[in-house]
């Protein structure tokens, strides 16, 4: 069976790429959610097997959520999406109990090397 | 219309005048198709016709051309000898190859108690961009002609000079190949 | 990875989420001190460095780089908005602007941001300097063996690879990991290093705990991005990549939103226009043939494709906001420029309209804007003089108004000298000699006229002419109308009507002699019938009286020039446009239907009535009559 994703990020555009690289290869995105609160809420609806989470969103914060998400499961697997220059805010979404990251411009394999690494 | 290569005119009838203009700008022949009327326009304008969807400004050749009005429409019974065609109000595509013209018999279509009799050639004007109908009486044949073999003369009876391109011969009578664009350009606004 | 299938995608976020910071740079503007708009700054332009970033789009990503930089630090500080900040930053927006549709267009090498990005990488610096030591900085040289007191475990040194992006974050990760099997200590740099930008990926920790060194070498490797791990001396060579996962199977539907081409749009509509004619020509048939089978099927195609092309008009339906975003930076640069001070404000955003009347909006808007901020808005001396307050007021506002829209611009400026207008009218032959005032109907027609605005006419007359040929041209083509209305001193508004959709309208079919004509529901009040002794004459011209209102008539039999006689009462179509009305009078109403516009080549001299033409059931062409050039 494959695996199950929720994708979050405030720009459709990011939403679409990431979506179409996890689709592409065998997993299944079953939400996606804008600002961080919508992710936290979907979280908890959908119960997926990964979530990748941009750090800036509005509303709720990547980070926010990840903490949320944890509170609630402190089994999530969150993979952080980074732009560079986010060095810091990275390593608060580690702290915070996000599994990994990977840092824009996306590359598919890089993408997908942490999918794996994070769902172990 | 270059001296040396062969072009394909579409030879038509107008009261008196047998016409011609390069098959490549004539994009259908279609059976006379009633039009709507616009208010305002000039008579030598029918009106719009629908072909399949597309709303098409149709032009009366016989008042363009300054020739007399067609025969009244024929009453139901055949004309001498020719095969009355069936005729659906909005008839199906003809291709200009095969569309009209077919031995000498004129094709009569359309007119089922409607006005006039004839057919409705639809040329490309403006280099392609535009498309209008032009009624004529019949169509008469597909011609390719070699370069060589028009004349430029523009000089002849009936017909205003400036929309004469060049002067043919088929079987022994003379056609005019006509300026489509000088002709109905200045019948459109703009 | 094929990119250019996002690039349309990437090119309509970036417009938004540029569009967006114009208004929060203006928010910012307004309430300096108030912080809020940058953090919408800040993750807008963050937003769009990542998407650029991802396309490939190095010069865009290096200016959005800079300025959330700039960004980042204004909001750390909590700054005020100064207005040199300000400029700066509208020019950085401006830039990134350019840049995206350049990127996009394939010309990137023409973008030239050099001095924009100087300018902000010397702001950044100095707003920087005020903070400096607030954050750690690096520490450079090789991985630092441990020293000081030794304490109990393994020495483990990492090395992250060399291109591995955010090194610090790695190694955070690899910390964290390694603290699955015990207790870290020693770890150098120290961790806060690693928040600095130019960690350069080397760092060293000691280990508690029992854990075979594999199993160590295999937890740290697990963060990724590792090149070497030495656990206890004992050097290993990087292991092989971790294969990707299999891509096998295919994804569900999944509910994602997307952005279609408006071409697609219009290629969709024009066939569901087609669908529209034939299911008519059905209906016709299945009246004809009484077979209740027929019936059945032509109710079943009707209702499937209402629906459908209630879909598609839906589909097309844009909120105004996606024009009127763009007019508070340009009314503001304006305002500038001419030393006015202008409160801009803008209501119903969110109304809707068809995306194809909206693309049409734009320059219309500019014009009246721009007329408002010139002509109309005094200087604030002035506006003092006059007891106004110093800053004058615009305001853009959309109204939904049965099957229109509404769009005004107001000001509470001037207003427009009728006198000046009306002697140079008579002038110029435009009004009757005799004429002793203007209405605002005529007043518009007289502005309205190509080539009424010279330079005279700019200076004396408020130069209320520029540009209200143009507009009133672009409006009248899309089917609606403009109505303008003025008081000296007061202010002026101009309201302009616009169908709500284009392709597709409910019509009424009036019938004149053996003709019919299709007239938009969209200005139709009410539909009344008269006999020709209950018209009186009014103002010189034949009219009824609807509920104490004159309602003048207009004989389409005549108009349209149809021959024959007239029945004997007449069914009036009362049209109403703003304030004004009129009474259509025809023969006949032969029904209500939804029709397809469509246009065609109009020959010269075709009244300036129609506004297209459709296609009735039965095939035959009909026009559509311009309720615009009726009334």
């Amino acid at each position: 069976m494959s695996h199950t994703v929720l994708v979050c990020d405030d720009a459709i555009f990011m939403r679409t790429m990431i979506s179409d690289i996890l689709a592409q290869a065998g997993f299944e995105v079953v939400g996606e959610a804008e600002t961080g609160s919508q992710a936290v809420e979907k979280y908890r609806q959908l119960k997926p097997d990964l979530v990748t989470m941009d750090i800036v969103m509005p509303d709720m914060g990547g980070i926010d959520a990840v903490r949320e998400i944890v509170k609630q499961d402190p089994d999530a697997k969150i993979l952080m999406c980074s732009a560079m220059g986010q060095q810091a805010l990275v390593v608060e979404a580690i702290q915070a109990g996000a599994k990994d990251f990977v840092v824009k411009p996306f590359q598919p394999s890089r993408v997908l090397e942490a999918v794996q690494r994070v769902l172990g | 219309m270059s001296d040396a290569g062969v072009v394909r005119l579409l030879l038509f009838r107008v009261g008196n005048l047998l016409c011609a203009t390069e098959a490549e700008r004539v994009r259908e022949i279609l059976p006379r198709l009633e039009p709507t009327r616009i208010p305002g326009a000039p008579p030598v304008v029918a009106g719009i016709v629908n072909v399949r969807g597309t709303l098409v400004t149709v032009v009366e050749g016989w008042r363009a051309l300054r020739q007399a009005a067609p025969a009244p429409p024929l009453p139901p019974a055949p004309a001498s000898g020719s095969a009355p065609s069936p005729a659906p109000a909005p008839a199906p595509a003809s291709d200009p190859m095969t569309g009209g013209g077919a031995g000498g018999g004129g094709e009569r279509v359309g007119g089922e108690g409607g006005d006039v009799a004839g057919t409705t050639v639809l040329l490309e004007l403006d280099g392609g961009k535009k498309v209008l109908g032009f009624t004529v009486d019949e169509v008469v044949d597909l011609l390719s002609v070699g370069g060589e073999a028009l004349e430029r003369r523009q000089a002849l009876p009936g017909i205003d000079p400036t929309l004469v391109r060049a002067v043919g011969r088929r079987a022994g009578q003379l056609f005019v190949v006509l300026d489509t664009d000088a002709l109905l350009t200045p019948i459109l606004s703009s | 990875m094929d990119l250019s299938q996002y690039a349309e995608l990437f090119l309509a976020e970036s417009r938004e989420h540029l569009s967006a910071c114009n208004q929060l740079l203006l928010d910012w503007e307004r309430a300096p001190a108030n912080p809020a708009p940058v953090g919408g700054l800040f993750r807008a332009v963050h937003t769009v460095k990542g998407m650029a970033a991802t396309m490939g789009y190095a010069r865009v990503t290096d200016l959005a780089h800079r300025a959330e930089n700039l960004l980042d630090l204004v909001r750390r500080g909590a700054r005020p908005a100064t207005d040199d900040l300000l400029q700066l930053l509208f020019r950085a927006r401006d830039g990134l602007e350019h840049a995206v549709e350049l990127s996009v267009a394939g010309r990137e090498d023409e973008i030239d941001v050099a001095e924009v990005v100087a300018d902000l990488d010397g702001a950044a610096a100095a707003l920087a300097g005020v903070r400096s030591g607030a954050r750690p900085t690096a520490t450079p040289g090789p991985a630092p063996e441990v020293a000081g007191p030794i304490t109990p475990g393994r020495l483990v040194q990492v090395t992250l690879r060399a291109e591995a992006p955010l090194k610090g974050g790695r190694a955070v990760l690899a910390l964290k990991k390694a603290r699955s099997l015990g207790e870290i200590h020693d770890v150098t740099p120290p961790e806060v290093a690693f928040e600095a930008e130019d960690f350069d990926g080397r760092f060293s920790f000691r280990i508690g705990g029992a854990a075979a060194p594999g199993d160590i070498e295999r937890v740290v490797r697990s963060a990724g991005d590792v090149e070497h791990v030495t656990v206890g001396g004992e050097e290993r060579r990087p292991a092989p990549e971790a294969p990707g996962p299999s891509g096998a199977g295919t994804p569900d539907a999944r509910t994602r939103h997307i952005r279609v081409d408006l071409g697609r749009l219009d290629g969709l509509m024009d066939l569901i226009g087609e669908l529209v004619t034939v299911r008519g020509r059905l209906n016709e048939l299945a009246a004809e043939r009484r077979d209740p089978a027929i019936d059945d099927v032509a109710i079943q195609v009707s209702r499937l494709s209402s629906e459908l092309q209630a879909e598609i008009i839906q589909a097309r339906m844009t909120p105004v906001w996606q024009v009127f975003d763009r007019f508070p930076r340009l009314v503001r640069d304006l305002a500038r420029e001419l030393g006015k001070q202008v409160a801009f404000r803008v209501e119903g955003k969110e109304i809707e309209v068809d995306r194809a009347i909206l693309d049409e909006l734009g320059d219309p808007l500019l014009h009246l804007l721009r007329n408002a901020v010139d002509h109309g808005i005094e200087s604030p001396a002035d506006r003092k003089r006059r007891g106004k307050k110093p800053e004058g007021e615009i305001v853009l506002t959309a109204v939904r108004e049965r099957a229109s829209v509404a769009i005004s611009v107001r000001d509470d400026g001037r207003g427009i000298d009728r006198a000046k207008v009306l002697a140079r009218a008579k002038r110029e032959g435009i009004v009757d000699a005799h004429a002793e005032a203007l209405t605002d109907d005529q007043l518009l027609r007289v502005l309205a006229r190509p080539g009424f605005s010279t330079a005279e006419a700019v200076t004396s007359v408020s130069g209320r002419g520029v540009g209200i040929d143009v507009a009133m041209t672009r409006i009248r083509a899309l089917g609606g109308s403009l109505d303008i209305r003025t008081e000296a001193g007061k202010g002026t508004t101009f309201v302009m009507r616009l169908p709500v959709t284009l392709a597709i309208v409910r019509a009424l079919i009036a019938g004149v002699g053996p003709e019919r004509y299709a007239l938009p529901l969209t200005y139709v009040a009410e539909t009344v019938e008269f006999g020709v002794q209950a018209t009186t004459i009014v103002e010189g011209r034949e009219a009824i009286v609807l509920r104490d209102r004159v309602v003048p008539l207009v004989h389409l039999r005549r108009l349209l020039g149809v021959a024959g006689d007239p029945p004997a009462r007449w069914p009036i179509i009362v049209l109403e446009m703003g304030d004004r009305r009129s009474g259509i009078v025809v023969d006949g109403m032969l029904g209500q239907q939804e029709i397809v516009v469509k246009g065609f080549d109009a020959p010269r001299g075709t009244l300036p009535v129609f506004s297209g033409a459709t296609i009735m059931g039965d095939g035959m062409p009909a026009l559509i009559l311009d309720a615009g050039g009726l009334v």
